[in-house]
C-alpha cells in the first residue's frame, strides 16, 4: 500500500530528507513509524484523517489571517504525519536552545539595565538604539526574580548537511506553544498505538512549568496569586491560541480594558470587584502595553502597566522591552556575545546573517548577494524579503535605495535551502508527497532555569516551491515526535488533573466585568433580533391580510412596529416594513441588531461554543441579508431568523453552565422580553376591543396553547391571563418578572444590592391582580401594572451598568498638552 | 556672551472636559533640570483636584518626571508648576573655532570602548523624527564638506528661521517633519524636530530641548517667538564643544534666556503634561505660561519679603 503512496515521493534536490536517507530506505528513526505506516490500508488511513479532521472543526482551532479574503477563523491547517526527532539529535538541540534563552535573558538584563555590551563595544549602540524594539521607558525595571525572558522559541530549519540552523527568535510573545499541544491532542489520538510504541515524550510538562514558573517568580500579595493571559482581543491573528492556552492553563483572558492599575498595582476588574493581578502572561505587544508611557495611541493597553513593571508589582512574561532581541541583526554577534556572557562557545549556530549596518558587513553581503535574502532588521520597518538571486530583475530598486540610504535597517541572511518531510497530499487519492519544513522550539523559564518544550512546532510551506514557512502566508503544521531513549514519563496526562477539590470553581466571581457584560447585551440583542423578526413577521401578513381571521388587527400592530421604532409615522407600511427586515441602514431593524448581536457574540469566543458562533454566521451571511427583497422571500428570511435566534437561546438553556455569567445572559434577555411584552399589552389596551386578539397572541408564539386550552376566539380575560399572570408561560410578563427576581436575589448573595428592590413592586403589584376585576383593557390597575414593570426593566438595566459595568469602560487617551 | 540670569517661571496647564472624567493618569515633566548652568533653587507643582498618588522620578533621559493619578471624579483639572531658577552663560561664542564637522560624525563601522551612550542614543532615528533623503539635502546647504561645526550649525538655524514661517494654525501636535518640510510653516515643536531630522539624517546626534524662552521685550528688541507658551529647541553635539544648545524658531543660539526642563529623543519623550483619563468625552486645553526675570537676590513674586 504504502508503496503505492510513496510512487510520487518528490526527489529530495539536493535538500535533506527527514524520512529517507537514501531513496527508498528510511533513517533510522522513521522506521518504525513507515512499517506501521506500510501496514496500513487505504480505508484505515482515510477513517483517521476524517477524524482528525473533525477534531479540527469541532475543536474550532483556527488561525486568523488579516489579509485572507476568509478573514477571520481560517481552520487550522495540520498535516497528520508528525515529524520525528532522534533522542540524540534532541539532546543537543535541548542544549543548544536552553543556553541560547539564558544567553538572551542575560543580553536584555544588561541593555536595560548597566548596557555594558554597548559601552564594551560588544554591540554597535545604533544597533540598539535605532531599534523600535529598545523601549526606553523599560530601562531600570525591577524585574521579579530579575528574569526577562520568561518565554522563548526559536524558528530552526535543516541545511542539505544535515545540520539544523536558527533562523530567527522570538522573545516579545511568542505564539505557537498552544497550536502545538493541540496538533499534540489531535494526532496522537490519530495514531495512538504508535505515539505509545514510539514512546514519544510528552509536552504537557512544559505547560504546568508555564504555570508554575509564573506563579514562583511572581510577587505576592493582597490575595491568591493570579495570572491573566492578556490578548490584544478576537481580532488578533492567534486569537485562537490565546483562548484556548488560557483555557488550558486555568488562566483568566483578558484585554487591556479589564485591567487598571490603583496605588502601584495592577488589578482584574471583575464583577465582584477588583482583583490583584500578580502576573500577566502576555500577548500583546508590549509597546501596545501602556498608553501613558509607551505607544500613545494604543487603545488596547492599560495605563500605568510600565510604573508597575518599574516597581516590581507585577510580573510581566515577558518584560517589556524583550521584543528588541527578535531583530535578526543580532544574530551575527551572538558568538562573541555568548563567550562574553556565559563564558561558553554558542552550542546553536544562527544562520549566517550580516547587519547592513556595518559597512564592511554591507559589503561582505553585496558581494555574495546570490545567496542571501535582505530582511527587514526592525519589526516596525516592514518590507517583504527580498531574495538575492531575483535582485538583478527589475523591481528591486526599492531595497537597493533602503541599502543606500537607511542600510541599518535591513539584515542579509544566508538563504537555505530548508529540509523537506513527508506529508499526506489529498488530491484524488491520499499521496505522500514532501514539503519544506521549519521547526518552533519552546523554552520557559523555571525556578531551576530554561525548560524546553520536548518537539514543538513544526511549520510546513504552503506550496512545493514555497521558498518561505510561515503560517501567515498560509502554510500549515505538524505534529514533532521527540523520540525518548528510556521511558516516558507519563505522570502527567495531557489534560489537566492537577486541580484538587479544594481548588474546584464554581461561583464565576472572577468573571471579567467586560465579559458579564457582553453576555448580558447577548441576552438583551439576541431577544430584540426575536422581538423584531416575530413582530415584522406579523406586521407583514397584517398588511397582506392574509391573517386567519377578519379581525382588524393592522392598526395595533403597527403602532406597534412604530413604537418598537422599526418604521416611522409617514413611512409607506409595507415598504418600510421590507426595509427594517432585510436592510442594514435602519439602525433599529433586523439586520442592524443582527450584527450587534454578531459583534457581542465575537467578543464572547472564548465564552461561548463555536455552535452559536455558526448559528449567528447562518444568519449574517444569508443571502437576503443586507439587500432588497421582493415580500415572500423577506418572510421565509424571517422564518429563518426566528427559528436561528430560538436555537440560539437553546444553547443558552441547554448548553450553559448556571453560573453568574448565565444569570447576566439570562437577565438581559428577560429584561428585554419582558419591556417588549408589556410594549405589546400598551398597544392593545390603546386600541382596546375595537381590535382583534389573535395577533398579540401570535406575537407571544402563544397560539397554540391558548387553543388547547380554550378552543375558542381569543378573549380578553383569557389572553391575558395567558400573557400578563400566567407563570409557566415563558413568554407571560409574569415569567419574565420572577426570573429577573430571583437571578437578581442569586447575585445578590454575592454582591450586595442588584437592584432586586426596584421589581419586589413590580411582582407584588402582579400578584395583587385580581383576574375577574382587573384582566380587562379598560383596567388602570393592569395598565398601571405594566407601565410600571416596562420602566423597571429600563431602569434595572441602568442599575446593572452601573454597578457592575461601568469599571469596564476602556480609557480614553487624552492629547499630550502642549 | 557671559554673565547670569534668574527667573520665576510660572506654568499653568488647564483642562476642561466636556463630562466627568472619573480616573486620570497624568505623566509630568515640569520640573527644570538641573546641569552645570542652571540652578533650580525653587520648584512646587499644584494640582487640582488633589492627586490620590503621587509620585516623583527620574526618567531614562535623566529628567525629573512626576506621575500622578486622580480618582476623584473631576471636570476641570489644574495644573500650576512654579519654578525659581538660576542660569550662567553656557554657550559659546558664535565666532568660537570648531573642528570641521564631519568630525563629529561616528566613525564609520568603528565602535569601542570609549563610545559615549549619552550621544549615540541622539543619532538615531526615533517616532517623529525620520531620517530622510530631503532632510539631509536640505541640510547639506549648510553643512558644506569642510566647514566648521559651529558655522554650519549657526547657518543651519538662521536657514530654518529664514525659510519657514511661524504659524501656530499650520500643524498639530503630531505633524510630521515631511509636512513641515513641504509646507514650509509650523510651530517650535516642528522646527526642532525637523532640525533634529536634518542633523540625524546626516549622521550627527542632536537631541530635543524642552524648556521656556524669556517673554520679556528688552526695548528696542523684537519679542522672541514662543514665549507664553512652552517652548522647545535643539541641542547638538559636537567632540570639542560637548552640547550647543540652538533655537531654530529664532535663529540663534540658546542661552541666557532659555529655562531648560529637560530633553530626549523628540518631543514624546519630555512632553510637559500626558495622561490616560477614563471618561471625559472631549477636552479643551489651555496652557499660560509666564517666565519673569528676577534680580539676583530678590525674593520670587508673591513671597513675603523675609
Amino acid at each position: 500500500m504504502l508503496e503505492e503512496m510513496l510512487k510520487s515521493y518528490p526527489d529530495s534536490d539536493g535538500r535533506f530528507d527527514e524520512l529517507f536517507e537514501a531513496p527508498g530506505k528510511p533513517r533510522a528513526h522513521w522506521m518504525r513509524f513507515y512499517r506501521a505506516l506500510t501496514a496500513t490500508s487505504a480505508a484505515d488511513i482515510r477513517a483517521r484523517l476524517a477524524g482528525a479532521e473533525r477534531q479540527i472543526r469541532d475543536s474550532g482551532v483556527t488561525y486568523n489571517v488579516y489579509a485572507d479574503p476568509q478573514g477571520l477563523d481560517r481552520p487550522w491547517d495540520l498535516d497528520v504525519l508528525p515529524l520525528i526527532i532522534s533522542p540524540e539529535e534532541w539532546r543537543e538541540l535541548e542544549a543548544g536552545i536552553a543556553q541560547r534563552a539564558l544567553l538572551f535573558d542575560r543580553i536584555l538584563a544588561d541593555l536595560y539595565g548597566n548596557q555594558s555590551l554597548l559601552q564594551q563595544g560588544l554591540i554597535p549602540p545604533s544597533l540598539i538604539f535605532g531599534q523600535s524594539g529598545f523601549l526606553q521607558p523599560a530601562h531600570g525595571m525591577n524585574l521579579p526574580g530579575g528574569v526577562h525572558l520568561h518565554t522563548y522559541a526559536a524558528d530552526l530549519a535543516r541545511s542539505p548537511d544535515g545540520h539544523w540552523w536558527v533562523m530567527g527568535d522570538r522573545s516579545q510573545a511568542p505564539s505557537g506553544a498552544g497550536y502545538a499541544l493541540e496538533n499534540r491532542l489531535i494526532v496522537s489520538r490519530t495514531f495512538p498505538a504508535l505515539y505509545r510504541d514510539l514512546r514519544v515524550q510528552h509536552v504537557a510538562h512544559f505547560f504546568a512549568a508555564m504555570r508554575d514558573s509564573l506563579m514562583h517568580f511572581a510577587p505576592k500579595g493582597d490575595g491568591p496569586a493570579l495570572t491573566v493571559l492578556l490578548t490584544p482581543g478576537p481580532y488578533n491573528e492567534t486569537y485562537f491560541e490565546h483562548a484556548f492556552l488560557a483555557r488550558y492553563l486555568g488562566f483568566p483572558l483578558v484585554e487591556g480594558g479589564d485591567l487598571t492599575v490603583k496605588g502601584g498595582r495592577v488589578w482584574l476588574k471583575t464583577i465582584g470587584g477588583l482583583k490583584r493581578v500578580h502576573a500577566i502572561l502576555r500577548r500583546q505587544d508590549d509597546s501596545y502595553c501602556d498608553p501613558l508611557e509607551l505607544r500613545r495611541e494604543s487603545a488596547l493597553g492599560v495605563a500605568g502597566l510600565t510604573d508597575c513593571a518599574r516597581r516590581g508589582s507585577v510580573l510581566i512574561a515577558n518584560a517589556l522591552g524583550s521584543g528588541v532581541i527578535e531583530s535578526g541583526a543580532l544574530l551575527g554577534f551572538l558568538p562573541r556575545l555568548c563567550e562574553h556572557l556565559l563564558g561558553e562557545p554558542l552550542r546553536l549556530p544562527s544562520i549566517a546573517t550580516w547587519w547592513c549596518g556595518e559597512p564592511a558587513a554591507l559589503a561582505d553581503a553585496l558581494e555574495q548577494a546570490e545567496r542571501v535574502v535582505f530582511k527587514s532588521a526592525d519589526p516596525a520597518f516592514k518590507f517583504d524579503p527580498v531574495f538575492g538571486e531575483d535582485l538583478n530583475e527589475i523591481g528591486h530598486a526599492a531595497i537597493k535605495a533602503t541599502l543606500k540610504t537607511r542600510p541599518e535597517r535591513v539584515i542579509a541572511q544566508e538563504f537555505v535551502h530548508v529540509s523537506q518531510a513527508p506529508v499526506l497530499a489529498r488530491k484524488r487519492t491520499y499521496r505522500i508527497g514532501a514539503r519544506g519544513i521549519g521547526l518552533r522550539v519552546f523554552a520557559i523559564r523555571s525556578h531551576s532555569g530554561y525548560v524546553v518544550m520536548p518537539g514543538g512546532l513544526t511549520r510546513v510551506a504552503s506550496g512545493a516551491n514555497e521558498r518561505f514557512v510561515s503560517a501567515q502566508r498560509g502554510g500549515g503544521s505538524k505534529d514533532t515526535w521527540v523520540i525518548s531513549s528510556g521511558s516516558v514519563d507519563a505522570s502527567f496526562t495531557l489534560l489537566r488533573s492537577t486541580v484538587s477539590a479544594g481548588d474546584l470553581v464554581h461561583s464565576g466571581a472572577g468573571i471579567p466585568s467586560r465579559v458579564a457584560e457582553n453576555l448580558f447585551w447577548f441576552g438583551r440583542y439576541e431577544e430584540r433580533c426575536e422581538d423584531s423578526a416575530r413582530l415584522l413577521r406579523l406586521a407583514l401578513n397584517e398588511v397582506l391580510r392574509e391573517s386567519d381571521d377578519d379581525e382588524d388587527s393592522l392598526e395595533p400592530v403597527l403602532a406597534l412596529a412604530r413604537a418598537f421604532s422599526l418604521i416611522q409615522e409617514d413611512e409607506d407600511a409595507e415598504a418600510a416594513l421590507l426595509a427594517a427586515a432585510t436592510l442594514e441602514n435602519n439602525v433599529f431593524g433586523l439586520p442592524a441588531n443582527l450584527r450587534n448581536l454578531e459583534h457581542v457574540a465575537f467578543n464572547l469566543r472564548d465564552r461561548m461554543s463555536m455552535d452559536n458562533w455558526r448559528t449567528i454566521n447562518a444568519l449574517t451571511k444569508d443571502p437576503v441579508f443586507g439587500r432588497e427583497v421582493p415580500l415572500p422571500d423577506a418572510l421565509s428570511w424571517l422564518d429563518r431568523s426566528v427559528t436561528g435566534l430560538m436555537t440560539l437561546s437553546g444553547f443558552a438553556m441547554d448548553g450553559m453552565t448556571r453560573d453568574d455569567g448565565w444569570r447576566f445572559l439570562s437577565i438581559g434577555r428577560r429584561l428585554e422580553r419582558m419591556a417588549f411584552q408589556c410594549l405589546a399589552l400598551q398597544m392593545a389596551f390603546e386600541h382596546g376591543r375595537a381590535c382583534g386578539l389573535s395577533w398579540l397572541l401570535r406575537l407571544a408564539d402563544s397560539t397554540i396553547t391558548y387553543r388547547s386550552r380554550y378552543m375558542a376566539r381569543p378573549e380578553w380575560l383569557p389572553v391575558l391571563d395567558l400573557l400578563v399572570l400566567d407563570g409557566a408561560n415563558p413568554r407571560s410578563v409574569r415569567f419574565q418578572a420572577n426570573g429577573v427576581y430571583s437571578y437578581l436575589r442569586k447575585l445578590e448573595d454575592a454582591y450586595g444590592d442588584c437592584g432586586s428592590e426596584l421589581l419586589r413592586s413590580g411582582v407584588e403589584a402582579l400578584d395583587a391582580l385580581d383576574p375577574a376585576r382587573d384582566l380587562q383593557p379598560e383596567s388602570d390597575r393592569l395598565r398601571d401594572t405594566v407601565d410600571m414593570l416596562r420602566s423597571t426593566a429600563f431602569a434595572l438595566s441602568e442599575v446593572l451598568s452601573q454597578r457592575f459595568f461601568t469599571h469596564a469602560q476602556t480609557d480614553v487617551w487624552a492629547p499630550l498638552a502642549a | 556672551m557671559g554673565g547670569r540670569a534668574r527667573y520665576c517661571v510660572t506654568h499653568e496647564t488647564h483642562y476642561a472636559y466636556s463630562g466627568k472624567v472619573t480616573s486620570a493618569h497624568q505623566l509630568a515633566h515640569l520640573k527644570p533640570r538641573s546641569t552645570h548652568w542652571q540652578k533650580v533653587e525653587q520648584h512646587t507643582i499644584d494640582i487640582d483636584p488633589n492627586p490620590s498618588e503621587r509620585t516623583n522620578g527620574v526618567d531614562y533621559f535623566g529628567n525629573q518626571v512626576l506621575r500622578f493619578v486622580i480618582d476623584t471624579p473631576h471636570e476641570i483639572l489644574n495644573v500650576v508648576a512654579r519654578s525659581v531658577v538660576e542660569v550662567d552663560a553656557h554657550a559659546p561664542d558664535p565666532g568660537a573655532d570648531s573642528p570641521a564637522w564631519e568630525l563629529a560624525l561616528a566613525s564609520p563601522g568603528v565602535w569601542g570602548p570609549d563610545v559615549d551612550l549619552d550621544v549615540e542614543q541622539y543619532r538615531v532615528a526615533s517616532p517623529m523624527v525620520p531620517l530622510l533623503a530631503q532632510s539631509a539635502a536640505y541640510a547639506s546647504g549648510s553643512f558644506l564638506p569642510g566647514r566648521p561645526w559651529l558655522a554650519a550649525m549657526l547657518d543651519l538655524t538662521r536657514r530654518i528661521h529664514a525659510d519657514f514661517l511661524y504659524d501656530p494654525k499650520a500643524t498639530t501636535l503630531t505633524t510630521q517633519v515631511r509636512e513641515v518640510l513641504g509646507h514650509k510653516r509650523g510651530v517650535c515643536q516642528d522646527f526642532a524636530h525637523l532640525m533634529l531630522s536634518c542633523l540625524r539624517s546626516l549622521g550627527l546626534p542632536a537631541r530635543y530641548v524642552s524648556g521656556y524662552v524669556l517673554n520679556y521685550v528688552p526695548e528696542g528688541k523684537e519679542r522672541l517667538s514662543g514665549a507664553d507658551a512652552s517652548h522647545a529647541w535643539v541641542a547638538a553635539h559636537c567632540p570639542q564643544l560637548g552640547w550647543v544648545a540652538f533655537d531654530p524658531t529664532n535663529g540663534k543660539l540658546a542661552d541666557l534666556e532659555f529655562v531648560t526642563l529637560g530633553w530626549g529623543r523628540e518631543f514624546s519623550d519630555i512632553s510637559p503634561l500626558s495622561g490616560v483619563v477614563l471618561g471625559g468625552a472631549t477636552q479643551k486645553l489651555s496652557v499660560v505660561v509666564k517666565v519673569q526675570p528676577l534680580e539676583a537676590d530678590e525674593p520670587p513674586p508673591g513671597e513675603a519679603v523675609a
